[in-house]
């Protein structure tokens, strides 16, 4: 079979926000055809990965979502589908380079109709390892410890980053032609900033000048697990939220132990010092001294982030889990879950390591957002 | 037929808090005529209340008060969403008290906190929307109406299926006779509770002021979770932080009283969380020719509250696994009665349904006729000497079951059990300094 030409490929529409705010730098994406000795032809995504800074300890998170049929109808290529240095955790920048030999097909005659979208999202890397959990799981009812206090976690990726409008608002120019995955509050440009056009099923979406690189807020619990879910990522339980806040008892890992956690029972992401102790404010909390009266930019205390320099883990937006509050008295809906992190409306004890929330998962606040976690 | 989508129904079902919207009075309001009040207690059932009060163009909420700051993040969001402006956080009620501004305090705390709360608002010429059970116990009970009516206050009790129009029309229908001569009656309160075992004692967190938390009731080291709703000192106890709608409403629909003596079987037989209060409750009140039946457990997983998606629909829930039901038994006929918008259904002598009638979730009348009741000066719907009468079968068969599961008879001219000393000395606790409701109000 000879080889086929190379196609366009389709790099995420761009048009409303140019900033990308939080997805990365991915330029220069090719697909082609290639055909190999014994298993047919794959499918070759070539692209440059323009972010600096990348490194083991915060890679980037690859993925690849196609469409057969001119961009009409989207799906997401599981990382396990794919071969190459591109997809998945990348930890360099430069030319990368995804195989795919297709799903359901065994192959493809030619990439006439099929088009690719390569986003990157930028993460933290997690060490396995033990580390003190102090809140208690579920908000501190759970009478009978059902929830165990988690000691020990395996390697596991965080969103460096809180999901930002931008990043929401191309997720809804995919998925919500038809108003699914938006409500009306996301218009608040002082809190969210994601203006709807059209009328289903046509609906595109827009955002609010400079509100890009803003946390996406008045998401439900499913729409955090839907956004994620189109991603290949996935909500984070409490535990593992709670790891990345204060770092592993060993901030290289239980194999290593090379770093010693300083800190690991510390009460907010930098140490033990109160958000605004000396007239410095180390995250969004409640009030204006801060230099927000509403959400911040993503990112903004970067000195002030985890052991693992994951940002904003105190403040700014409360954060989405995929944990539940251990009741069972609400019959007929599905329980709250659990919220952490506290939010720009938070005292300085509502932004600390033991401090959580709940919210039945279809709650959507100016308050509330999420980030996603990538397990093995 | 199309189906919709999970989301859609979930919303859909959930009608209570967008229902309020309708009953609310649709016309610009000045902010000089709006109705002011502040919150005390902004856990769960506090926030939701405070922003259904939030969202009546009419009312402002002007505070949230808890002393457990962290609470504050999620309220004040909830409050300013419904009502365009953010309400101040503080501490100390007594702020809010001191607030000439402040029409009314809304009291959502725990229950032992409920009596010293509302009296000291009503001393300070504020209303009080106060939530069930009233009181801790009996005596204070009666302090709490004897504060109401000295200061002419308006107090309303959080029993809100009060307020919904299908129980009107199930009392018309007994007093009617369509059932007969009614001699007995039954409420159930079974459902699935989780156990709440006493953890080792932990620092107190930061923010948290667990001294004041305590309050009237003694300063016990403190550990997180709920454990404290199934101790004597703190609480009523699970079963009747819930059957006290069920009994209000049996009230309610047979004009009950006081009763004249009182049973209680059953006893700690499921949970072993350390708890004092019974997971399992039996009572007999009697009444002369009626008798009144609690039956109540809070182990039993397949039977529930009525779901979210039929308490404000036109369907009925499956009374045999429903709860959360009254049944009324008559010569003729007899009656089953949801809380929550379940509405009633009767059946006539040979078991064949003859009435049905829907409910709707009593919540956003309940909430507005205290509103109405604070501008027009008019006794509310779930008055608090109504709210303290129902409360009392409550504290009657808690008290049943401390002296020993025995039969107690109780006067409701004196407000004491006769003959009974050991009994007595369970109408009145003992109140941690300063906190202590006065003899004199």
């Amino acid at each position: 079979m000879s080889k086929i030409l190379l196609v366009a490929c389709w790099l995420t529409s761009l048009l409303f926000d140019l900033s990308l705010a939080q997805w990365l730098g991915i330029s220069g994406v090719e697909a082609s055809l290639e055909v190999t000795e014994f298993g047919g032809p794959r499918v070759v995504i070539k692209y440059d990965l323009d972010e600096e800074d990348l490194s083991p300890e915060s890679p980037a998170y690859v993925f690849v979502r196609c469409s057969k049929d001119s961009g009409q109808h989207w799906s997401l290529i599981p990382s396990k589908y794919l071969g190459g240095n591109g997809r998945g955790i990348v930890e360099s920048a430069g030319g990368r380079q995804i195989f795919w030999w297709g799903t359901v097909e065994t192959s493809f005659a030619s990439l006439e109709r099929i088009v690719f979208q390569v986003r990157g999202i930028r993460m933290v890397r997690i060490p396995g390892g033990e580390f003190t959990m102090k809140s208690t799981p579920g908000g501190g009812y759970d009478g009978e410890r059902i929830g165990q206090t988690v000691s020990s976690l395996p390697l596991f990726y965080l969103a460096k980053y809180e999901t930002t409008v931008a990043m929401y608002a191309d997720y809804l120019n995919e998925v919500g032609g038809d108003g699914t995955g938006w409500n009306s509050r996301m218009s608040d440009t002082l809190r969210c900033g994601i203006f709807q056009e059209n009328s289903p099923p046509d609906c595109r979406y827009m955002v609010v000048p400079g509100r890009g690189k803003y946390p996406v807020t008045y998401v439900s619990w499913y729409d955090a697990a839907a956004f994620l879910d189109w991603c290949g990522l996935s909500l984070p339980t409490e535990a593992q939220w709670e790891k990345a806040f204060r770092g592993g008892k060993f901030l290289d890992s239980d194999s290593l132990k090379q770093q010693p956690n300083p800190l690991p029972e510390r009460n907010y992401p930098w140490g033990d010092e109160e958000p605004g102790e000396g007239g410095i404010f180390r995250c969004n909390g409640r009030g204006e001294k801060d230099g927000y009266a509403n959400t911040a930019p993503v990112g903004s205390f970067p000195q002030y982030s985890s052991p693992y320099r994951a940002g904003d883990m105190a403040g700014n937006i409360a954060e989405w889990t995929v944990d539940w509050y251990t009741t069972t008295y609400h019959a007929g809906l599905d329980g709250f879950r659990m919220v952490r992190g506290g939010s720009w409306r938070s005292f300085p004890s509502g932004l600390d390591a033991i401090s959580g929330a709940t919210s039945l998962p279809l709650g959507e606040s100016g308050i509330m957002g999420f980030r996603g976690v990538l397990e093995f | 037929m199309k189906g919709i989508g999970r989301r859609d129904f979930l919303k859909s079902a959930i009608g209570a808090a967008a229902a309020l919207k309708a009953v609310s009075p649709r016309r610009s309001v000045s902010a000089s005529d709006k109705v002011i009040l502040g919150i005390m207690g902004v856990g769960g059932r506090g926030t939701q209340l405070a922003g259904w009060f939030a969202q009546m163009p009419d009312v402002e909420v002007a505070y949230l008060c808890d002393v457990n700051e962290r609470r504050f993040g999620r309220a004040v969001e909830r409050v300013e969403t419904a009502q365009g402006r953010e309400p101040k956080p503080v501490k100390d009620f007594r702020r809010i008290l001191d607030d000439k501004q402040v029409d009314a305090l809304v009291n959502a705390t725990p229950d032992h906190w409920h009596a010293l709360g509302s009296i000291m608002a009503c001393q300070a010429g504020k209303d009080v929307y106060v939530e069930k059970p009233l009181s801790h116990d009996i005596w204070e009970g009666k302090k709490m109406i004897e504060a109401a009516r000295k200061y002419k206050r308006v107090v309303q009790v959080g029993t809100q299926t009060h307020s919904s129009l299908y129980v009107q029309k199930g009392i018309d229908y007994i007093n009617s006779g369509s059932l007969g001569e009614v001699h007995l009656a039954r409420v159930h309160n079974m459902m699935e509770k989780p156990s709440r075992k006493k953890g080792p004692e932990e620092p107190v967190p930061a923010g948290f002021d667990w001294d004041m938390w305590c309050g009237p009731a003694p300063l016990l080291p403190y550990s997180p979770g709920q454990w404290w709703m199934d101790l004597w000192d703190f609480s009523t106890g699970t079963i009747a932080n819930e059957c006290i709608h069920q009994i209000d409403l049996a009230r309610m629909l047979l004009s009950l009283g006081c009763p004249t003596s009182v049973y209680q079987a059953g006893g700690v037989h499921f949970f072993h969380d350390g708890r004092e209060i019974p997971d399992t409750s039996i009572a007999t009140f009697e009444y002369g020719d009626l008798t009144l039946m609690l039956e109540a457990a809070i182990w039993t997983p397949y039977i529930k509250k009525i779901p979210y998606s039929i308490r404000d629909s036109d369907r009925f829930p499956n009374w045999p696994f429903t709860g959360t039901r009254v049944e009324i038994f008559g010569s003729e006929g007899m009656m089953n009665l949801g809380r929550q918008g379940g509405g009633w259904q009767a059946y006539d002598k040979n078991g064949e349904l003859v009435h049905s009638e829907p409910g709707r979730q009593g919540d956003p009348r309940h909430l507005r006729n205290f509103i109405d009741c604070i501008r027009s000066r008019n006794k509310p719907a779930a008055d608090v000497e109504e709210g303290h009468k129902s409360t009392m079968f409550c504290h009657l068969a808690n008290i049943s079951y401390r002296v020993g599961r025995r039969k107690l008879r109780f006067s409701p001219e004196s407000h004491m059990f006769i003959d009974d000393e050991e009994a007595n000395r369970y109408l009145k606790r003992e109140y941690r300094h300063p906190w202590v409701v006065p003899d004199k109000v």
